[in-house]
């Protein structure tokens, strides 16, 4: 932000909190939620661009790589070249990663997995997807995505940033600075992770949900599954809510006092912000609080949604935010990276991750929301047709595969029951419609209202964007 | 939104142009077209969109062909830049509707009008041009100051009609430059000293004082550790740790000891190639090693190591230079003039490291040195003394004990039965194999061998567990019959499984040490096959260092030629496989095995031979000594030693090994650091076509840029002179880029506000004067630092009052021309340190290893699983912060939250922003819970007894300054509430007065201690609290 907008804000703040500097400070106190509530954090002027599709953004990201021709991109004649090398002709020279580069052989393996078509639009889905099968008509899978990078964290970092080499902004942080939060009670940008229980799971860094350049503030807070779901929520033991009222009511009256002695902004800013520290103090313990939603939301589910930390309940954690107005809610599960014993892992992960993403998408649906959240779900590169490591009857594995991988789409402007993009035969390279990684951020960003071209942000000398200097939004994808 | 950024750009400089005054091209026209024009007709010839170019007078005024020009001087009508400007076509308009650009706003264009029709003269970007003293401008009240800084503030406040603040009162300006100096509060002491002192030189007396002092240097060092991207951890996946804290120390010692700004840039980035370089010049050279590294699994090793080469290059550029030179990595610079072989050209002075891109995930990754203490080295000496001097004493009872031997080998060579002997020690399996479980035996090389059938083999248990830095020796006797088998192995069973397994491959003796077969392990083989079908000792050893230079092979006693054939044994083996003889790696053997023997270390050459001697000691001593081969003479020794050397003589050896092994375990706890170094043979560099490692361009030689033209030929074309050549009096940035960034962390912002920036995007400076005059005065003063900054805070700019008047903050709302004094929230560091000083809790003790201060538990495991993060006990839990251990992936939450850095890459900009995180934080970390309870008892103890006495206390101990009575008003009635519910709740009391390590008063209610400490925490929590007044 440029400090011209920046001031603007300023003044903006200063006009939701600072003119109530004549009103006692417990007065003030009870005035803010309400305005703040409505209002929120304003976002940049002339943002959105146009009319959004999408008010908010849930993104299930499937971190480790998902094997697309095990879930969603079904390769039938796979089974025909079993076992055989792969052709040159198909992995024309592609670069590989070090951990399969120096296998002796390359040979395919077809999914074990068995596919049926589901719904009216006929998607095909893998037997290892029960739940997500029967809501296919509301999705929309891409199965011509690519990416450029090859390892974890570089493809984590370019899907969630824009960029291979860390220090960007986030989608989530580019999206809370251009278009505000919508609740004062919660932060604009929210990141859970579910670990996963079958071992497989890479590291996952705060830095892709940091703010790189952007201020601080637009960095996605995480929601923790142990401890305070927030860090440093919690009022130490001994010291109870009304010690706390009655310490900020006095916390507030000193610092009016300095804000009238000094003329500084900044404190009227500091009381806002102790005041929304309370109120968050409140608002995170009802949002994880469960015990009022009816059996039926975890028949739907699943009874994993009571256990924090897996995937499930951070489903439903998810739709609690999107219901309180949190601009960008981020999911990482973080089980995907099927090196080997693919047979034994991938079932696991599917379990842990099926009913519940589905239920989010139903749930969402039946409340009428699902029209104004986007839901994306995906990883961050596909696997490869060939066997990593020792092949078996039984046992196989897939190594890192950026060429093609499949992500599905839901919801606020994504066209309901449809399928882009195709790949070859061996699942190893598009043939139609390629998505690259930044068309996909650019479409996403349209589905907000925002035009991926518009939402810069000057450091260093130059505008930089989410998108880098590329990105064409999917149109094929968008719905009416 | 655009017309916004560009006006905010040309800022103050310019925003509105007095009628009579000339346009500046730097000032008021290259940001105009740097920012709207350059995209496209600027630099970047692979961008540029038609022949003219904006950025080069020459281009910009040539003719284009039909007598079309860009810019024709003098007339605004004829040149095309202004007709397509001020085009109503929105075909041809400029900058392109098309493209999605707004038109320039009508000022701009009646700047660019007004510029032409004066000549349209260039300018060389300021920057570029080497500073010269300016002398300070007349003002019309030379009263308020004389100083230099003062008078260029001055007069252009009074341009704008504004005068300065009155001076600060003296506890906001103690506290001040306290604060800014040390990074921590002034005591009560210190500011009742102050006080008392009406002496004209109070202040700079007092300001001398705290550059003085080590606290200085301590916060001078938290920004450059900034800077420098320094770190704990190196950064990627699991996020390892490392061992940088000597580095880290060195700043501390180097701003202590004020070592001249060009020393400490030569000292960093060259140091090692200084003429005999120090231990602490090499030490200071680990600026260029704190970037990140990767051990993730499958990385291309030549992609990252270029990646770390590029981010040195960067950083360089943004530190001293003040540029974004990263910019120019993947094509020409789109504003400056860096063409990307010109980056590729300064990359190439820091890529002659010998490196790895894929790097040890477990410490420090080569090149890296040991890095001694003074104290330490002291006492490594005395051991190596006690050595030398055990050893003196070996050598003195050497006659003796060879007199002894020759009596000895007589009575041996008479022994009956005969007697033998074979090295022991370390021995922890010796499997004779005479009588094989499961197995046939037949006769072997001593006593009996297990006949092995390609299908049986002999398990030996849980026995050689060895990791990946264990050294061990593997030997044995084998009779092959086949080429292909498996001599002993404690591996999962399949070839490329995870363990240690020693074969036969094509008849050639081949050992695998495994974690992952594709990346982590190392394996080796003999150049020259063993025969078959005849016995043969094989013998193998390794050192434990990672490294397959560490393994010997021999055959019969002979060390073999050998073959690597994967070298990166770097990550942690461990299975749960037996030790199986006669198998593994999914292989069996074929033929007979005898005697095989495994060691927990790596057996010396001499000892290699030996094992293998089937003469027995009795035989050997019956050969005449001449006539002895030295495998024969070195069993006879090596066995006497051992067993029959006489007693004093036995007793002198051990002592020696004793120390020997004693002065080994004392050098292996000394501290390394990772350090620069050049390889022999220099390293080629291209230019690499979109930045990418395997596309490599033209062959490219160091050199600086050509818009510098301060480059001496006699300077050595590598780092050293890079080095220099940054220091150099001439050179336009260095000086500039750091005092500005000083001046920022003092005023809030710096003379350019984009202190990162110095290039045509960056700020025009708000004072260039200013800006030069400090950049010449530090050049002169001998680049001494706490000279410019003493000069910086003894300004009455300075020393001015902070409050805002609504004029000001209309006129002014950022403070740039500081008509008052900077209010700004404290760093992450100082909020932290200041609330461990005023609670007494803090320990000061400068540098050593990181610490581990109170963290919220679960963060690390969050990241990866595995021990994560244990606080410290004691101290640890107490020192300032920057000890504090910093894992990048998971950076501390309580500086985090404060805007830190998260030390990935190098920044140099300060955000501070005002969020209900840092509320959270300061009102229940338990960092802060626990200051505010010590905080508590030293205002009961210390305060006296009225309550409003001992707010005052607290306010002293924590602002410098008595409160108000409104304040202490405030606070009382907190008091009184926080009271009341303690004395209804005791338990609370004891609840809450638990949080944090450091034990509770004894003697104090714990019901008042528990009330009194609801308001330290709000003092601690007060706005003014982290912010500089």
């Amino acid at each position: 932000m440029t400090p011209c907008e920046e001031h603007r804000l300023h003044l903006t703040r200063r006009a939701l909190f600072g003119r109530a500097s004549g009103i006692g400070l417990a007065a003030l106190a009870s005035l803010l939620p309400e305005p703040a509530r409505a209002k929120g954090q304003p976002g940049l002027p002339g943002f959105p661009n146009f009319a959004p599709k999408a008010r908010r953004v849930i993104y299930l990201f499937q971190s480790g790589g998902p094997s697309q021709m095990e879930l969603f991109d079904y390769k039938p004649r796979l089974k025909e070249f079993s076992g055989t090398n792969l052709p040159e002709s198909v992995r024309m020279g592609q670069r590989l990663t070090q951990m399969s580069a120096t296998q002796s052989a390359f040979p395919v393996v077809p999914s074990k997995y068995s596919f049926a078509q589901h719904g009216q639009s006929g998607a095909w889905v893998s037997e290892l997807l029960p739940h997500l099968a029967k809501v296919v008509d509301k999705l929309t899978f891409i199965k011509s995505m690519h990416t450029e990078a090859i390892n974890h964290d570089p493809a984590v970092t370019f899907l969630q940033t824009g960029s291979q080499i860390s220090g960007r902004p986030s989608m989530g942080s580019w999206v809370a600075y251009g278009l505000g939060a919508e609740t004062a009670d919660l932060p604009a940008f929210v990141v859970m992770i579910s670990p996963g229980q079958g071992g497989s799971g890479q590291p996952l860094y705060d830095r892709l949900w940091g703010s790189g350049f952007l201020p601080t503030r637009y960095q996605g807070v995480k929601f923790r599954s142990v401890g305070d779901p927030v860090l440093y929520l919690t009022d130490p033991a001994g010291f109870p809510r009304e010690n706390r009222r009655a310490y900020l009511d006095a916390l507030g009256e000193l610092n009016q006092l300095k804000y009238a002695e000094f003329g500084d902004p900044e404190i009227s800013t500091r009381i806002a912000q102790y005041e929304m520290a309370f109120r968050m103090q409140a608002s995170v313990p009802e949002l994880v609080d469960l015990s009022k939603e009816p059996a039926g939301t975890f028949a739907l589910y699943g009874e994993d949604a009571r256990k924090p930390g897996t995937f499930a309940y951070n489903c439903l954690l998810a739709r609690r935010l999107a219901e309180r107005g949190v601009r960008f809610i981020q999911l990482y599960h973080r089980d995907w990276d099927h090196h080997g014993n693919l047979p034994k892992g991938l079932p696991k992960v599917c379990k842990e991750t099926d009913q519940a993403a589905a239920a989010l998408i139903t749930d969402l649906d039946q409340r009428g929301m699902l029209d104004e959240t986007l839901v994306v779900w995906g990883g961050e590169f596909g696997r490869t047709v060939y066997c990593q490591g020792r092949l078996t009857p039984s046992d196989y594995g897939r190594d890192h595969h950026p060429r093609c991988f499949t992500v599905w789409l839901a919801g606020g402007g994504i066209r309901r029951g449809f399928s882009l993009g195709e790949t070859d035969d061996y699942c190893y390279n598009v043939t139609a419609d390629p998505v690259h990684v930044h068309d996909l951020q650019a479409t996403i960003l349209h589905c907000l209202g925002i035009d991926h071209t518009r939402l810069t942000y000057r450091f260093q000398g130059r505008y930089f964007r989410l998108t880098d200097v590329h990105g064409n939004v999917v149109k094929q994808v968008l719905g009416a | 939104m655009r017309w916004i950024r560009v006006a905010w750009l040309i800022g103050f400089a310019a925003a509105s142009l007095p009628a009579g005054e000339r346009v500046q091209f730097n000032r008021d026209i290259r940001p105009i077209l740097s920012d709207r024009c350059f995209a496209c007709h600027g630099p970047d010839k692979n961008n540029r969109k038609s022949l003219l170019r904006l950025d080069v007078e020459a281009e910009a005024k040539k003719d284009l062909g039909k007598g079309r020009r860009g810019i024709v001087p003098g007339d605004p009508a004829q040149s095309e830049v202004y007709k397509r400007l001020t085009s109503t076509n929105k075909t041809l308009r400029m900058p392109p509707a098309y493209a999605g650009h707004d038109a320039l706003p009508p000022a701009q264009i009646e700047r660019i009008r007004r510029w032409i029709e004066e000549g349209a003269p260039y300018q060389a970007h300021w920057s570029l041009i080497p500073p010269q003293r300016p002398t300070p401008p007349a003002v019309r009240n030379p009263a308020w100051s004389s100083h230099p800084i003062d008078r260029f503030l001055l007069a252009r406040l009074e341009r704008e009609g504004l005068s300065p603040s009155p001076e600060a009162d003296r506890t906001t300006l103690i506290r001040r430059v306290t604060l800014d100096l040390t990074g921590l509060p002034p005591t009560p002491a210190e500011v009742e000293a102050f006080l008392k002192d009406t002496s004209p030189g109070a202040y700079e007396a007092l300001v001398d004082r705290l550059l003085a002092s080590p606290r200085y240097a301590e916060r001078m060092a938290i920004r450059w550790l900034e800077f420098a991207r320094y770190a704990d951890t190196n950064g990627y996946q699991t996020d390892g740790p490392r061992d940088m804290w000597r580095w880290r120390d060195w700043v501390i010692d180097a701003f202590h000891r004020n070592m001249p700004f060009d020393q400490f840039t030569v000292e960093q980035i060259a140091g090692d190639l200084l003429p005999n370089a120090t231990l602490s010049q090499k030490i200071a050279t680990g600026f260029h090693r704190n970037h990140r590294t990767t051990a993730e699994g499958g990385i291309v090793d030549e992609e990252f190591r270029v990646e770390y080469v590029a981010d040195r290059t960067e950083t360089t550029g943004t530190v001293w230079l003040g540029m974004t030179i990263g910019c120019a990595r993947c094509h020409d610079h789109k504003y400056d003039p860096i063409s990307q072989k010109e980056f590729y050209q300064l990359f190439a002075f820091f890529n002659n490291v010998p490196e790895k891109g894929f790097v040890y995930n477990f410490g420090n990754e080569e090149p890296y040195i040991k890095a001694p203490l003074p104290e330490q080295q002291a006492h490594l000496d005395s051991l190596d003394r006690a050595v030398r001097e055990a050893r003196a004493k070996v050598e003195a009872l050497r006659p003796k004990e060879e007199q002894a031997q020759a009596k000895w080998e007589t009575r041996a060579a008479r022994a009956r039965p005969e007697i033998d002997w074979n090295v022991n020690e370390g021995l922890v399996l010796h499997e004779p194999l005479d009588s094989p479980k499961d197995l046939p035996a037949e006769p072997g090389r001593l006593g009996r061998a297990a006949r092995f059938d390609n299908q049986r083999f002999f398990d030996a248990g849980d026995v050689a567990r060895f990791n990946y830095r264990d050294p061990f020796t593997f030997a044995a006797w084998i009779r092959p019959e086949s080429p292909k088998g498996a001599i002993l192995s404690r591996a999962e069973d399949y070839f490329e499984g995870t363990g240690h397994g020693l074969y036969l491959i094509d008849g050639k003796i081949r050992l695998h040490v495994i974690f992952r077969w594709t990346d982590l392990g190392m394996r080796i083989e003999t150049a020259r096959p063993v025969q078959l079908n005849e016995w043969q000792h094989v013998l193998v050893t390794y050192d434990g260092g990672m490294k397959a230079a560490g393994v010997r092979i021999y055959v019969n006693g002979e060390p073999q030629e050998l073959n690597v054939l994967f070298d990166q044994c770097i990550w942690p083996i461990e299975t749960k496989e037996p030790f199986r003889i006669g198998a593994g790696g999914g292989l069996r053997f074929q033929g007979l095995i005898d005697e095989v023997r495994v060691y927990d270390r790596a057996l010396s050459p001499r000892e290699a031979a030996v094992v293998p001697l089937l003469d027995s000691l009795t035989r050997i001593a019956a050969i005449p000594a001449p006539a002895r081969t030295p495998a024969q003479a070195d069993k006879l020794r090596m066995a006497f030693l051992e067993r029959y050397a006489p007693g004093k003589a036995k007793a002198a050896r051990s002592r020696l090994a004793m120390l020997e092994k004693e002065r080994q375990r004392y050098y292996d706890t000394l501290p390394t650091v990772m350090v620069m170094a050049e390889r022999a043979e220099r390293r080629d560099t291209f230019l690499l076509k979109r930045g990418a490692y395997d596309a490599p361009g033209e062959k490219v030689e160091p050199a600086v840029p050509a818009i510098f033209s301060n480059w001496n030929p006699a300077w050595p074309r590598n780092r050293l002179g890079l080095a220099r050549w940054l220091v150099d009096r001439q050179h336009p940035l260095t000086a500039r880029v750091m005092v500005n960034r000083w001046w920022a962390e003092l005023f809030g912002a710096g003379l350019v506000k984009t202190v990162e920036d110095f290039g045509s995007q960056g700020e025009w400076p708000l004072h260039p004067e200013l800006l030069d005059w400090l950049a010449v005065e530090f050049m002169e003063s001998g680049w001494n630092v706490k000279h410019i900054l003493k000069t910086m805070v003894m300004s009455a700019a300075y020393r001015q009052s902070s409050r805002v008047t609504p004029e000001l903050l209309q006129k002014d709302p950022e403070n740039r021309l500081l008509a008052r004094g900077p209010r700004l929230r404290l760093a992450p560091e100082v909020v932290r340190d200041q609330a461990l000083a005023v609670s007494g809790l803090l320990v000061e003790r400068i540098g050593g290893p990181s610490v581990k201060p109170y963290q919220p538990p679960g963060l690390w495991q969050e990241l990866h699983g595995g021990a994560g993060y244990t606080p410290d006990k004691g101290e640890g839990l107490y020192r300032r912060s920057l000890y504090t251990y910093w894992k990048r992936t998971v950076a501390p939450p309580n500086m985090v939250n404060f805007d830190s850095p998260n030390r990935e890459t190098c920044v140099v900009r300060q955000t501070r922003t005002n969020t209900p995180l840092q509320a959270l934080n300061l009102m229940n970390d338990v960092a802060y819970v626990e200051a505010a309870r010590k905080l508590a008892e030293r205002m009961l103890l210390e305060g006296g007894k009225t309550p409003a006495d001992r707010i005052a206390r607290g306010f002293r101990l924590a602002l410098a300054r008595a409160p108000r009575e409104a304040e202490v008003a405030a606070a009382r009635k907190a008091l009184a509430r926080f009271e009341a519910h303690y004395r209804a709740r005791p338990d609370d009391a004891l609840e809450y007065l638990r949080q944090g390590d450091s034990p509770r008063h004894p003697k104090l209610s714990p019901v008042e201690l528990a009330a009194y400490t609801g308001v330290a925490s709000l003092i601690l929590n007060l706005d003014e609290m982290v912010t500089k007044e």
